[in-house]
């Protein structure tokens, strides 16, 4: 009855009204980020320290060349020749930065990636299938989860001693997928009871295609908010260990290996040159990622309003 | 509430057993062995070495030798540190303490930076002053705490000369007098500052959230309206209700408080735990790392139970079963 009589009162019109498009959810939750002032400068400032990492061999010198010692300049405060001053060891300062940020930032990104990826996947599986697949995985995950991080890293690391980064990236990312893996394995349990669910397998949707085509888009959100928590925890992992001397071997330049330095009572009193530039960056950096995680949680939350 | 205590304790069991196996494969799996630190270095006849060796009972097969090892863990003997040539157990019996006080003294530091922040922050929520106390938590979250402590001895040891920088005790002091006392809180302040004022940020954040979803609720409508002073509904009616959730947070950090030493006893050098540990995987003191190893891991699953116990304790909708 209804579609009749509005025809009749919009004769004028030679199309019917079109009903404005619902915004997707995932517009929705952008438009909010883009409008988060905190989270937007992060993201600059995130954006232009990894582009400096990545261009640093243009803007300075080739790796090999900061790792070169240098007598006749050394523990140099900072010129218009060494923006930063020079080390102990007559290293460009600043160059060492931005190659360090390099390092350090691939190496984050690298472990996040792999720690996300192998939590997602142990979560998803035993979230979705439960039974004894679900007991298996997460008596396994919490058997993982009692291992304190830090001291088995060591542990791991010194078997591995004449290693590269690499096994780092393994080492760390074995120990420290369980907190994902039992986050996704919620949000799954949670999102699988909905019909749509029901409706994949019941056309006949094999166990991979329904969980990677339908479940986890829509708990995607839930992991883009944990990834970004892991990459600043796994940038204080990284630059933590390397500083002990249990991370990335001491001849490359990673921010923790350069703070390694400030360990000696005469560069930590009097050269602080040395050691103020990777530490303040490391800082505002994880403090970015923080405020870009805080902003993406707000964004996906459809409860809030700011 | 002791029943579920109990079986828990006794569930406890099997997951230590399968801990011990991994560390102790672990230490099997490091470079070098145990030997290199316990023979004479000058002497290399290889039929010296084979013969201590042999003594030693390195030429065993792996599980008869973590059946040896074990058998002495389970009656409190973790066997001879290597390089400090003591056993074990003294040598961690002297550093424990150290670290017990460190951890201690950082805790009451979280617990009242925590306190006060969270108090003032849910009071007078979204204020300037609850805008600073959220830009410190913001700060101290991604400050690392390697960072935060060169900041502090740059600071607070060298500029301002307060404490010392290193060390957990003063040379030449003796042990029982009162400038003992007095040395050894003067070098544990710091450590223990920077181990307990980064970790504020969550116990702030919780007391802050919770105290202000409290004031909406309907007893501190009833208080209000019956003419209350304000101070005395926060500070008598809410802040109590809020305080409680608090404490479950306690067990997890006795695990973290420990795992944080590693790096802060290090960079102080305070002899404690932590940097034991991390002297002892620098000189393949085998024997030291696998009890420390242990004692960390079965601490966790202590710290894990403490959790539970106390979300049972606080909260009595959850029931222990």
């Amino acid at each position: 009855m209804e579609p009749s009589i509005s025809q009749q009162t919009s004769p004028g019109l030679a199309e019917p009204v079109k009903p404005p498009k619902s915004q997707s959810p995932w517009a929705l939750a952008r438009r909010k980020f883009l409008r988060n002032k905190a989270a937007m400068i992060s993201l600059v400032f995130l954006l232009l320290v990894c582009v400096m990492s990545i261009l640093a061999e243009p803007l300075t010198m080739p790796v090999e060349e900061t790792a070169k010692i240098n007598l006749t300049q050394m523990s140099k405060e900072p010129s218009a020749d060494h923006y930063f001053g020079t080390d102990k060891s007559g290293r460009d300062v600043f160059a060492r930065t931005l190659h360090g940020g390099k390092t350090s930032l691939l190496l984050a990104f690298s472990i996040t990636i792999s720690v996300i990826t192998l939590g997602t996947l142990v979560g998803a599986t035993a979230g979705y299938f439960g039974g004894w697949v679900d007991n298996a995985l997460m008596r396994f995950t919490d058997f993982m989860m009692n291992f304190p991080f830090l001291l088995f890293v060591i542990v791991l690391k010194s078997i591995f001693i004449e290693s590269s980064t690499g096994t780092l990236i393994f080492v760390i990312s074995v120990l420290s997928w369980t907190g994902t893996a039992r986050l996704v394995r919620s949000k799954v349990m949670a999102e699988k009871e909905n019909e749509y669910i029901m409706s994949a397998v019941s056309i006949g949707c094999s166990a991979p295609k329904t969980i990677f085509k339908h479940l986890l888009p829509n708990v995607m959100s839930t992991i883009i908010v944990q990834a970004t928590i892991t990459l600043a925890a796994m940038i204080v992992a990284e630059t933590g260990l390397s500083f002990l001397g249990f991370g990335v071997p001491i001849n490359i330049p990673t921010w923790g290996n350069m703070l390694q330095e400030a360990r000696s009572p005469d560069v930590l009193t009097s050269k602080w040159w040395i050691w103020i530039p990777p530490a303040a960056i490391l800082t505002f950096t994880i403090l970015s990622i923080n405020f870009i995680g805080e902003g993406l949680k707000d964004a996906f939350n459809p409860k809030s309003n700011r | 509430m002791l029943q579920y205590t109990i079986r828990r304790l006794i569930g406890m069991i099997p997951i230590i057993f399968l801990i011990s196996v991994v560390v102790f494969t672990l230490a099997k799996l490091m470079p070098g062995d145990a030997l290199s630190g316990k023979i004479d270095p000058l002497n290399s006849d290889p039929e010296y070495i084979e013969e201590m060796r042999e003594k030693m009972g390195l030429n065993d097969p792996i599980p008869m030798q973590y059946v040896r090892w074990m058998s002495g863990v389970v009656q409190g003997d973790f066997g001879d540190s290597f390089v400090h040539k003591r056993p074990v157990m003294e040598l961690i019996g002297d550093r424990l303490p150290n670290t017990i006080i460190l951890g201690i003294s950082a805790l009451l530091i979280t617990y009242l930076l925590a306190f006060l922040m969270g108090r003032y922050s849910g009071r007078f929520a979204y204020s300037i002053g609850d805008y600073l106390i959220s830009a410190f938590n913001y700060l101290a979250l991604a400050i690392p705490s390697f960072v935060a402590a060169l900041v502090a001895i740059y600071v607070f040891a060298i500029n301002l000369g307060w404490v010392p920088a290193t060390g957990s005790i003063g040379s030449g002091v003796e042990a029982g007098t009162l400038e003992y006392y007095l040395s050894k809180a003067k070098h544990t302040v710091l450590p223990a500052l920077v181990l307990g004022a980064m970790a504020t940020a969550a116990y702030t954040q919780f007391l802050r959230n919770d105290m202000i979803e409290s004031s909406r609720k309907d007893y501190v409508r009833t208080a209000r309206a019956k003419g209350t002073k304000e101070s005395a509904i926060y500070n008598k009616h809410i802040l109590r209700n809020s305080i409680i959730p608090i404490v479950t947070l306690l067990g997890f950090d006795i695990a973290n408080l420990f795992g944080g030493a590693i790096i802060t006893e290090t960079i102080f050098t305070y002899p404690g735990i932590g940097y034991l540990f991390v002297e002892s995987v620098n000189s393949r003191d085998y024997s030291v790392m696998m009890a420390i190893a242990m004692m960390l891991t079965i601490l966790t699953l202590i710290g894990n139970l403490i959790a539970d116990l106390l979300y049972g304790l606080v909260d009595p909708r959850i029931r222990l079963s």
